[in-house]
């Protein structure tokens, strides 16, 4: 009878470990910070072709990039990664714009890999706007980037920055990761279209490219 | 379905159905710039304005129109927005997309964009460009629960007003062949007595119809 007793106890104060474990487990994730790695597509750009090699080198910031965004009060409330999709979107965007493209591990490898220039881009600024601070009915994203062009050997070509801006509307979505996942491909949408469109008209790239147009030409 | 089992069955749900529906006016004005006609093979493109600051047309409004343009007796083909938006990346995103239509005859000087437009049959680009606004909000409904059971009481009502236009270029000439514009506006109510009962005005679904309607014949030229 005794020992009956015991193992209902026994049983019972499990139960009540178990209870307080999910509650404080619960309130836990409550107080976390949510995390969310961006995931979009890309659409390829139709524009003509470069006939150039370049060296694509993404360093481990990019690659990496983690945003964090925190409450009024200093806790995390959001850590944003974008760098694969910053890779995603690189990947689909320079093989359209030149004739080849080499991925390169690190910058030693560019003497080697047989291209006219590396590309190094680096992210310096990224903002989120939430629509419950803003009290605006969409999240918006805004990425500053420092976009750099060099010779194979490490020589400097070109230096530029180039921002970019994306939103998208409140209405239809089902989570703020969800809001925050849409403005940032529409954001990293904008930075390809203005690159690709704004590529050739960089003072330093149009000087490179018609010296190596003219190098091409005589060979 | 019989007239009397419609009497029994069919108009009662569409006696409910025009009872919940808000009252809704909706004006359409056309002006015409150039003659319009399209051959069987062509197609259209309807694309959203994003240019603005404060707003931009909704995705949904422009499939809504492409869609109602596609059906009926005048059913003319229509090439998905998104759908030709990627297939021209980067020429129709908001930073970069033509405003004039002499920027379109630049742009088309690009090989690859007259290429890619002349595949897939493209004779007019269909510019929409509005929104809905939602004004006046007034009433307050209040809902409570209790062990017996819960209600709401109150009434509220908001008035809706959507204005779009579409504006019209012929490919072939580089030319804003013309404009259509509607304003669509209407009065929603929410009287609640224990159960809210939503008498919802469906405004930009008018003015979905009424610019699609107006669309379809002015680029069949009737």
């Amino acid at each position: 009878m005794f020992a009956v007793t015991g193992k209902r106890k026994q049983s019972g104060a499990r139960s009540l470990r178990a209870l307080l474990l999910v509650g404080v487990l619960t309130l836990l994730s409550a107080c976390g910070a949510s995390s969310l790695v961006v995931e979009g597509s890309y659409p390829t750009p139709a524009v003509r072709k470069i006939p150039l090699a370049l060296g694509l080198y993404l360093d481990e910031d990019l690659r990496n990039f983690l945003y964090i965004e925190y409450t009024e009060t200093g806790a995390e409330e959001y850590r944003v990664s974008s760098g694969q999709t910053h890779v995603q979107m690189f990947s689909t965007l320079l093989p359209a714009m030149f004739e080849r493209v080499q991925v390169l591990e690190s910058m030693d490898d560019a003497a080697g890999a047989g291209v006219d220039a590396v590309f190094a881009p680096s992210i310096e600024e990224f903002q989120l706007a939430l629509p419950q601070k803003t009290r605006l009915d969409s999240y918006e994203v805004w990425v500053k980037y420092n976009m750099r062009l060099l010779g194979p050997d490490g020589a400097y070509i070109a230096d530029w920055v180039l921002t970019s801006y994306g939103k998208t509307p409140m209405e239809g979505l089902l989570s703020v990761e969800g809001g925050i996942n849409e403005a940032t491909v529409s954001a990293l949408r904008d930075l390809a279209s203005n690159f690709t469109l704004s590529f050739g008209a960089v003072p330093e790239v149009r000087d490179w490219l018609a010296s190596r147009q003219n190098v091409v030409s005589n060979q | 379905m019989s007239t009397s089992n419609f009497v029994r069955q069919g108009f009662p749900i569409w006696l409910l159905a025009v009872l919940l529906t808000g009252c809704t006016t909706t004006t359409v004005d056309e002006f015409r710039q150039g003659e319009t006609g399209i051959e069987s093979h062509e197609a259209i493109v309807i694309l959203g304005r994003r240019q603005g600051s404060t707003y931009e047309t909704r995705e949904e409004f422009v499939n809504c129109v492409g869609e109602r343009v596609s059906r009926g007796s005048g059913a003319i083909r229509v090439i998905p927005e998104k759908e030709f938006v990627d297939s021209l990346f980067p020429w129709f995103e908001p930073r970069t997309a033509p405003l004039r239509t002499s920027d379109l005859q630049t742009l088309m000087e690009e090989q690859v964009v007259a290429d890619k437009i002349e595949e897939y049959g493209v004779r007019y680009i269909v510019w929409v460009d509005g929104q809905t606004e939602t004004t006046n909000r007034t009433g307050s409904i209040s809902c409570a629960v209790g062990p017996g059971g819960g209600g709401c009481f109150g009434f509220g009502s908001w008035e809706d007003d959507s204005n779009f236009d579409a504006r019209v270029w012929d490919v072939s000439s580089f030319a804003n062949v013309g404009t259509i514009s509607t304003d669509a506006t209407g009065q929603s109510y929410v009287p609640a007595v224990v159960v809210p009962i939503p008498l919802i005005a469906r405004v930009e679904a008018n003015a979905c119809s009424s610019l699609a309607t107006q669309l379809q014949q002015f680029v069949n030229g009737d």
